[in-house]
């Protein structure tokens, strides 16, 4: 019989542009359909498919993993003609380093911004998907979920995840250095740029408890405060509503400062000195780089935040050597486990493990009985072994008989359920 | 005895908090966290039991010692009781270290137990003690509210954000807590000031004397009320933070100099 192994086929963000990417993703019903016709495939136990803006990948478990692979393949360029060339794009992995690929995938180590947050919920719902049209086992029900408790244990160990890498998302965390909620603050954003309607959706994702925007066409603001649901305020007189404004986002075409120091120090004492966060995304810059020096005023320019987050994604990168280490530990105890499910090696230990313990009672009552005849020692003999062996009979031709897809599950529950695995792990 | 054990097991807690909350902050590590936030209330449960078995061998609030000992179990019993509402760690990390420091010293002054002498032994003494440790306690911990103010403001400033400045919080909350801090630490301030003139003409027969640690108390005491009145005019943030801090080194010389130096009441005898 051939090895089972783990296989991962697919393509990403890395080996892949995004128009192949485009062209292999699968949706909806396509999904569910290709799951059922990858486990009618001899050979192959069980599969998942996976299907992102950056990922197409088969994980499957199989007997023969270059049939498999060939099938595989077939199956994602079937119905598209212009899928013929994509074995270029095309990674497989195999046994550690296929699960290995999973854990990363699950951890965001393998996401094109490393450590972002969503692919682990992608994964979950392609998990269930599969699992809802029967195409998962025993082997890759314990790998996916293996996989999301790896990346639990990523995100709580490491950094990996923990810092905003993004010019707007650096602004927010920012804001967060300064203001312990935003409920009860109100921004203004001062320009149609671009970088500063991101920044101010941003915010108001954030929780920022108003928004007002100014420009200098009042109807271009009119028309952004209604997507962003804002309030307009007129640019003349912008000044004017100034002191509310908490946050201040710079993002006009202008050539000259908008906002000045002599501005900003009339605004502070209206406002009774409370903190002022100004983030200016344009370029040229908007606010005077001179309101810095004021107290309670901080200004951040595109430069400032973009360093920010490059500092906060090289810590990422540091932290993504951390999260390796704990993927590798994991691949290997999945393996332990993984290793171990096989059918005859499961007999045979289990009868090992029932041979012991009727050698070890069997000496026990012997030397309780003291000197016995040669009949009634064989006596016992048979009596104890006749029972090890009927006990034994139903769990061993259950473990024979079973389908192979089914048969893991019972390896896996009679290694579990008689303490075979005691020294793999729980 | 008992009290001697119990303050040293206390001693040797703090270390573990101080240490658990450095490298809560450096690590990026809850666990550190939890396990120093249990040493410190295991620490302070010590302390308190330390302090009621001292109580029975004859507690006086007279002797150094047992001021330093009540001034730690205020110090902690104010930043736990913080902690209940707000995350700050950073505190945790400056107040335990304080904490050690202060109980130590209690530990030393008790080898020369020297008692401040036996015409304090009035019932004014604990309404004049009470008030104003649980007062320095308080303003001990805006002090710490107000450095770490000082220090976030700066990076913050220089555009320089370090993994640190992570873990400590908005500068909204310290500057709000300092104040508020303040407000109470100097309210019992003021109560303490009072009743101690009310013990000073019981015990001594004049309300006011002139000795250093008076001078000293009533210099904090109007630094503390300026503050309080600038705040409430609109001053905050780093210019805020700074007169806490000058107040704090005023509250550290004036404690100072009614432990280590001038005994309190010499100049009266």
């Amino acid at each position: 019989m051939m090895e089972r192994e783990v296989v991962v086929v697919g393509l990403n963000h890395r080996t892949a542009p995004v128009d192949v990417r485009e062209m292999m993703a699968l949706e909806g019903d396509r999904i569910d359909e290709v799951n059922r016709s990858l486990c009618a495939i001899g050979g192959i136990n069980e599969a998942a498919v996976v299907s992102t803006c950056n990922r197409v990948e088969v994980i499957a478990c199989t007997n023969d993993w270059e049939r498999t692979r060939n099938q595989i393949i077939d199956l994602l360029r079937a119905d598209r003609p212009a899928a013929q060339e994509i074995a270029d794009h095309l990674y497989t992995f195999r046994d550690r380093e296929a699960v290995r690929h999973v854990f990363r995938v699950a951890s965001s180590l393998d996401s094109m911004v490393v450590g972002e947050p969503q692919i682990l919920g992608q994964l979950k719902d392609f998990y269930a998907r599969a699992a809802s049209v029967g195409a998962t086992g025993t082997v890759l029900h314990r790998c996916f979920h293996k996989a999301f408790s790896v990346a639990k244990r990523v995100r709580t160990e490491t950094a990996v995840a923990a810092r905003a890498v993004s010019v707007g998302s650096a602004a927010v965390e920012l804001a967060g250095q300064i203001f312990d909620r935003f409920e009860d603050k109100t921004a203004m954003l001062i320009g149609a740029g671009e970088m500063g309607e991101l920044a101010a959706r941003q915010l108001v994702a954030s929780g920022v408890g108003g928004l007002m925007v100014t420009n200098r066409t009042f109807d271009r603001a009119v028309e952004l405060a209604r997507e962003l649901g804002a309030t307009p305020v007129p640019f003349d007189g912008f000044h004017r509503y100034l002191p509310m404004a908490d946050i201040v986002i710079g993002a006009t075409a202008a050539t000259g400062y908008v906002l000045t120091r002599d501005l900003v120090t009339t605004a502070l004492r209206e406002r009774n000195s409370k903190p002022v966060f100004c983030i200016d995304v344009s370029v040229p810059r908007n606010f005077d780089p001179q309101i810095n020096t004021l107290d309670n005023v901080y200004v951040y320019d595109i430069d400032d935040l973009s360093e920010v987050a490059h500092e906060n994604l090289e810590e990422r990168a540091r932290e993504a050597g951390k999260a390796e280490g704990i993927v590798l530990a994991e691949v290997e105890s999945f393996w332990r486990w993984f290793s171990q499910l096989e059918v005859v090696p499961t007999i045979v230990a289990l009868r090992d493990k029932a041979e012991r313990i009727r050698r070890a009672e069997l000496d026990r009552v012997l030397s309780l009985l003291g000197p016995l005849t040669d009949e009634q020692r064989a006596a016992l003999e048979a009596m104890s072994s006749s029972m090890m062996n009927k006990i034994l009979h139903t769990p061993i031709t259950q473990l024979k008989q079973q389908e192979p897809r089914d048969q893991l599950l019972f390896v896996d529950a009679v290694r579990s359920l008689f303490g075979i695995d005691e020294s793999g792990e729980s | 005895m008992v009290a001697l054990v119990l303050f040293a097991s206390s001693m040797a807690l703090y270390l573990v908090a101080a240490a658990g909350f450095v490298s809560h902050l450096t690590m990026l590590r809850d666990a550190p966290r939890r396990v120093a936030l249990g040493a410190l209330g295991l620490a302070f449960a010590m302390t308190t039991a330390g302090l009621l078995a001292h109580g029975f061998e004859g507690f006086a609030l007279r002797s150094s010692h047992d001021q330093l000992a009540l001034l730690a179990w205020f110090l902690v019993a104010v930043y736990l009781l913080l902690q209940l509402r707000y995350r700050l760690a950073v505190v945790g990390a400056l107040v335990s270290p304080l904490a050690f420091l202060l109980t130590l010293s209690a530990y030393v002054a008790y080898a020369g137990a020297d008692d401040l002498g036996g015409s304090l032994a009035s019932a004014w003494l604990p309404a004049h003690v009470a008030p104003a440790f649980l007062g320095y306690a308080i303003l001990v911990v805006a002090s710490c509210l107000s450095l770490i103010y000082l220090l976030q403001e700066r990076q913050l400033k220089a555009k320089k954000i370090t993994g640190l400045a992570r873990r400590l919080p908005s500068l909204e909350t310290l500057d709000d807590l300092s104040y508020r801090c303040v407000a109470w630490g100097f309210a019992l301030f003021t109560i303490g000031i009072i009743t101690g003139s009310i013990l000073a003409k019981v015990a001594w027969g004049t309300f006011w004397s002139w000795e250093p640690v008076q001078i000293l108390s009533l210099l904090a005491w109007l630094l503390y009320a300026l503050l309080l009145q600038s705040r409430s005019s609109g001053w905050r943030g780093r210019r805020a933070a700074t007169l806490t801090l000058a107040g704090f080194v005023l509250l550290v010389v004036s404690f100072l100099s009614l432990n280590f130096g001038f005994s309190h009441g010499s100049a009266v005898g």
